[in-house]
């Protein structure tokens, strides 16, 4: 109870203070309009003071104070507050000062007196070692600069001259020499010629007129509200970024320069960036079957643009379709490139197949890519466009985001298990989010069932690893299992291997359903609504694939068969590699899909009614409707939740700290940055990483800055 | 769907009947996936320590339950006491949630209302600093707060002290401070939206009655404001009181300054005779901001929607 007491004064005192700042400021411009002798003696007072009190509170730095051995600190605050006193008495007696010559006396004079005043009260080890030929060099060189520039400009010569005097001056009194060698005379010299310089400056300005003194405090106004908010942003956001790309060129311990060598060290880690197995991402059952979805999603894109009535150029089709068919041999060659089935057929060990299979997957994708290129080419030359609406891209979005996930499984390391990370967070938590505003928009008990789905997002990232950790357990094949997950997926196992009506059963509901599924899609084919047919087909996969294994006999998994019989065959989520990085991503997918879900059911709500209302009356279903109206209106909003979600999910960290701590081939960016900079205290290597990050949230930032101008606009 | 007429018989049709009732049947099933997790951990927080090692949550007798986990979590002397780190999560948050507030509903104001120079240009700056992982500024900043900021004028050879050594690293004060920073472009661009959106007419009858702007600030943005304060205060409360990386960062091995998060999530880490605390750790953890969610979810919506859809 103690420290919460504690803390909450703290902070009632710093809002406090802050607010007395704050409101003090503003009173403090006030003045100016006001009353200018008070505004003038506020200003010497705050100028004087402030010397002195960094001088008097600052024990670190080279200047300070002098302090007494064992001196209770009175004469410091004794010290200030005169200072205080004799600003305010300057500032004061200035104002009230006509005549040129007048203020230069009483300005110069009394700068000169203020500033030996705070030469005397110097510490011992801050004295400068004067040396002739620098102190003066560089004020008058500074003055005839200065004096130079104010001809340029056409105006203020004199200003400019004291201008750069003064600060000609500071450099050549107190930086050019060494600090701690000289005596006190020279120290009243050297602050009270400052001294004398800023007074001069003041007093040359003259005294201010009435616009003047309107201008002061209205240019203050915006310093005085946007003062705190800049300030805070460039100590903890700005300068330590700066020095993030800095100390990512220094060594380890941040002493010698080294160039980009933190950069090799990252890049030739196979740890962080590996990719000399990418040949294997053409036999990744997901690749196939994404590049797949590709092919057919251009060849259902040729379609839907014939069907309108503008008979593309076929070439985009004929080559998708080539792909297509090329990748079906691919994916059966690579069936039985799998050495059980090649040792039954063949008796070979089944790298010839793999080969050829490779080959072929590889030749397949290519013209896949070819005719999704041409569709743009032929486009842009005159001929008609392929109809690359949203319902029609539908099936090429999924067969892209598959083969990604199959790229990412045969690219490892780091770097690509950060990129799977966005393309899976990003792409389910923002599909689910959609497709469950569209169903909550449509439901009665809207509400509860939204703010169920939502209610992670209270959860914090830890809470939701530990949550998931229990979703996942995975326990020994003899015991039973107490995961969510693993224990159906046994069970089904046992069902399969068991036979019986259990088998018989399930398999004939299985059967059903994706019956009804596959109705769906015909019914979309026909009808043209490829949104439709995509979606419903892409959802009797699972039923279909589950009810043939359940069918087979053989186990869907789930089951290990023993010399001493069956035994349970748990998932190990958190383990096995590469695809734990998935399950991983679950848990960050459950706690985002409600945050993608809120927004967008707000943009569907917002969709004017009577675009709806005028797509129905033209004949449109619901499904057409949703995906020429309402998609393409929010499409804006979507691209919102995108980008939040890219930049979200680039840092993710506490997830995989948590549930792997990057073990297992789960490592991403932000821990890897984590552990190279505090847990192998390597500042070079974890800077270099954390500069990595972000550079790749670069682009995202140039897209929020393109669309808040266009907002602003 | 919905365009299928009473006198359709056929089979499609009748399917379709069936599917029109499906988006509810559908969502239902999202619903119950969606809590299931947090259901079962909830469960299991109750359950002692052999029947959570040996039986799912659904498998739950009667006998098995029991409170003895949330008080063993609770205790001091046994888990390493969750209910000091609870007080340091109030710590951090607080002033973490108050302090960005305030800063940024002052610089929101002179973004909507002030006309200076560079006005739009100041403000995109700023607002584009939300996509900066926090990551690149961590190093730097534990650097700062343990051993102060140094800069060697360069040519001249003389170090200056920019930022003193306060010996914060360790305390939660570096932790909340580290938050303000990070959190203000948001809360800056939250609040604008908003403060820009008030009517013209407002201020500039209160300009015509004498009012400056520290006095429309304060007598009609601030009240004016409230629902998007709110809104705002949630969402960096939540923020902080989950947060892991920047209090890891910050406090380290201090074990007097830790929050929740770090002390449930050691708790994950030793993978031994505890595991039975931690459905119940992690339950203590997330009591706050579920209560704060459920009983504030309006704000935290509009919170959410005020960034992203226009019109």
């Amino acid at each position: 109870m103690e420290k919460v007491l504690s803390t909450l004064w703290g902070v009632v005192i710093a809002i406090v203070a802050s607010g007395v700042l704050f409101i003090g400021a503003n009173k403090w411009f006030d003045l100016a309009r006001k009353n200018w002798s008070w505004f003038s003696m506020v200003t010497g007072a705050l100028i004087s003071g402030a010397v002195a009190g960094v001088l008097a509170g600052n024990r670190n730095s080279i200047w300070q104070f002098t302090y007494e051995e064992g001196s209770s600190g009175t004469t410091a605050w004794l010290y200030v507050l005169i200072a205080i006193a004799a600003g305010a008495a300057l500032g004061a007696v200035l104002s009230g000062t006509e005549g040129m010559t007048m203020r230069l006396a009483v300005g110069g004079g009394g700068g000169l007196v203020l500033g030996a005043f705070h030469g005397f009260f110097l510490a011992e080890s801050s004295y400068p070692a004067l040396q002739i030929v620098p102190l003066l060099a560089w004020p008058v060189g500074g003055a005839v600069l200065g004096y130079g520039w104010g001809m340029l400009a056409g105006k203020h010569q004199m200003r400019r001259a004291v201008d750069l005097a003064t600060l000609g001056w500071l450099v050549g009194a107190w930086l050019v020499p060494s600090i701690g060698g000289g005596t006190r005379v020279e120290a009243i010299v050297a602050l009270g010629l400052l001294g004398l310089g800023l007074g001069t400056r003041i007093a040359v300005t003259g005294a201010a007129d009435y616009f003047r003194r309107e201008e002061i405090a209205l240019k203050s106004r915006a310093t005085i509200f946007l003062a705190p908010a800049i300030l805070f942003i460039s100590v903890s956001l700005i300068i330590p970024t700066i020095r993030t790309l800095y100390l990512s060129l220094l060594d380890g311990r941040s002493v010698e320069f080294v160039g980009f060598e933190n950069f090799v060290t990252i890049f030739t880690d196979p740890g962080i960036f590996k990719i000399d197995e990418w040949a294997f991402m053409f036999t990744e059952q997901l690749f196939i079957i994404g590049a797949l979805l590709a092919a057919v999603g251009t060849v259902l894109a040729w379609r839907a643009a014939k069907a309108r009535g503008n008979p593309p150029n076929p070439i985009s089709m004929v080559l998708a379709s080539a792909g297509a068919v090329a990748l079906v041999i691919g994916y059966a060659l690579n069936y039985f490139a799998d050495p059980e089935v090649v040792e039954a057929a063949a008796g070979a060990d089944g790298s010839a197949f793999d080969m050829l299979a490779t080959t072929v997957v590889l030749i397949g994708f290519l013209l896949t890519v070819a005719g999704i290129v041409t569709s743009f080419i032929t486009a842009r030359s005159g001929g008609h466009h392929l109809d690359w609406s949203p319902s029609n891209a539908g099936a090429l979005g999924v067969g892209v985001f598959f083969l990604f996930f199959g790229a990412f499984a045969a690219l490892r390391g780091t770097i690509f298990n950060n990129l799977w990370w966005v393309v899976g967070v990003v792409g389910l938590a923002t599909s689910l989010g959609l497709m469950i505003a569209v169903l909550a928009d449509r439901s009665r008990s809207e509400t509860i069932a939204k703010s169920l789905i939502f209610m992670p997002m209270a959860i914090s990232f830890v809470g939701a690893g530990i949550i998931w950790r229990f979703m996942y357990i995975a326990r020994p094949i003899q015991k039973d299992q107490t995961g969510i997950i693993n224990t159906p997926w046994v069970w089904l196992g046992k069902i399969s291997t068991e036979g019986g009506t259990g088998r018989v059963i399930f398999t004939i509901v299985l059967v059903v359903f994706a019956a009804a599924l596959a109705y769906l899609a015909y019914r979309g084919l026909a009808a043209n609504e490829n949104g439709l047919a995509t979606g419903s087909f892409l959802a009797m996969a699972p039923p279909v694939w589950l009810a043939w294994r359940l069918w087979e006999g053989s186990g869907i998994g789930g089951i290990v068969e023993t010399e001493n019989g069956f035994f349970a065959d748990p998932i190990f989520f958190l383990q096995t590699s590469p695809f734990n990085n998935f399950w991983l991503m679950m848990v960050l997918i459950w706690i985002q899909t409600g945050f993608a879900m809120v927004i967008m059911s707000a943009a569907i709500k917002a969709v004017p009614a009577e675009l709806i209302e005028a797509s129905k009356v033209d004949g449109a279903t619901e499904g057409q409707t949703f995906w020429a109206v309402t998609i393409p209106q929010i499409m804006s909003t979507i691209g919102v939740v995108v980008t939040t979600l890219i930049v979200l999910v680039m840092k993710v960290f506490d997830i995989v700290k948590v549930m792997t701590n990057g073990n297992f081939d789960t490592q991403v960016l932000a821990n890897e940055m984590w552990q190279k900079a505090f847990t192998e205290s390597n500042f070079g290597v974890g800077s270099a990483v954390a500069v990595v990050l972000f550079v790749s949230v670069l682009p995202v930032m140039y897209v929020n800055i393109r669309r808040m101008q266009g907002e602003n606009a | 769907m919905a365009l299928v007429s009473e006198t359709d018989t056929g089979l499609g049709p009748r399917i379709h009947r069936v599917l029109g009732a499906l988006p509810s049947w559908v969502l239902w099933i999202i619903v119950v996936l969606w809590s299931l997790p947090t259901f079962s951990l909830f469960v299991n927080s109750f359950r002692n320590q052999e029947a959570q090692r040996t039986t799912g949550f659904w498998q739950t007798q009667l006998d098995e339950l029991t409170i003895a986990n949330y008080r063993e979590v609770l205790e001091p002397t046994i888990a390493g006491g969750l209910w000091d780190a609870i007080l340091n999560s109030f710590a951090i948050a607080i002033p973490a949630t108050v302090i960005p507030i305030a800063i940024a509903a002052f610089a929101a104001y002179a973004f909507a209302w002030i006309d200076f120079k560079g006005r739009h240009w100041l403000f995109i700056a700023t607002v584009s600093l939300m996509a900066i992982p926090l990551q690149t500024a961590l190093i730097p900043l534990l650097q700062m707060y343990s051993g102060g900021a140094h800069w060697t004028i360069p040519f001249f050879e003389k170090t200056i002290t920019l930022f003193p050594d306060f010996n914060l690293a360790g305390t939660v004060t570096a932790v909340w401070l580290t938050h303000s920073g990070f959190g203000l472009p948001f809360a800056i661009f939250l609040l604008h939206n908003y403060i820009s959106g008030l009517p013209k007419d407002v201020f500039e009858s209160a300009f015509i009655d004498g009012a400056d702007h520290f006095t429309s600030f304060w007598r009609l943005v601030v009240p004016l404001s409230v629902p998007v304060l709110a809104a705002f205060a949630i969402f960096q409360f939540l923020w902080t009181w989950n947060d892991y990386l920047i209090a890891i960062t910050m406090i380290g091995a201090n074990p007097d300054a830790l929050p929740a998060t770090i002390k449930i999530a050691a708790l994950a880490g030793e993978f031994g005779i505890r595991e039975h605390l931690l459905a119940a750790g992690a339950f203590v953890q997330a009591f706050v901001p579920i209560v704060v969610f459920f009983a504030l979810q309006r704000f935290f919506v509009r919170g959410i929607l005020a960034g992203s859809v226009k019109g």
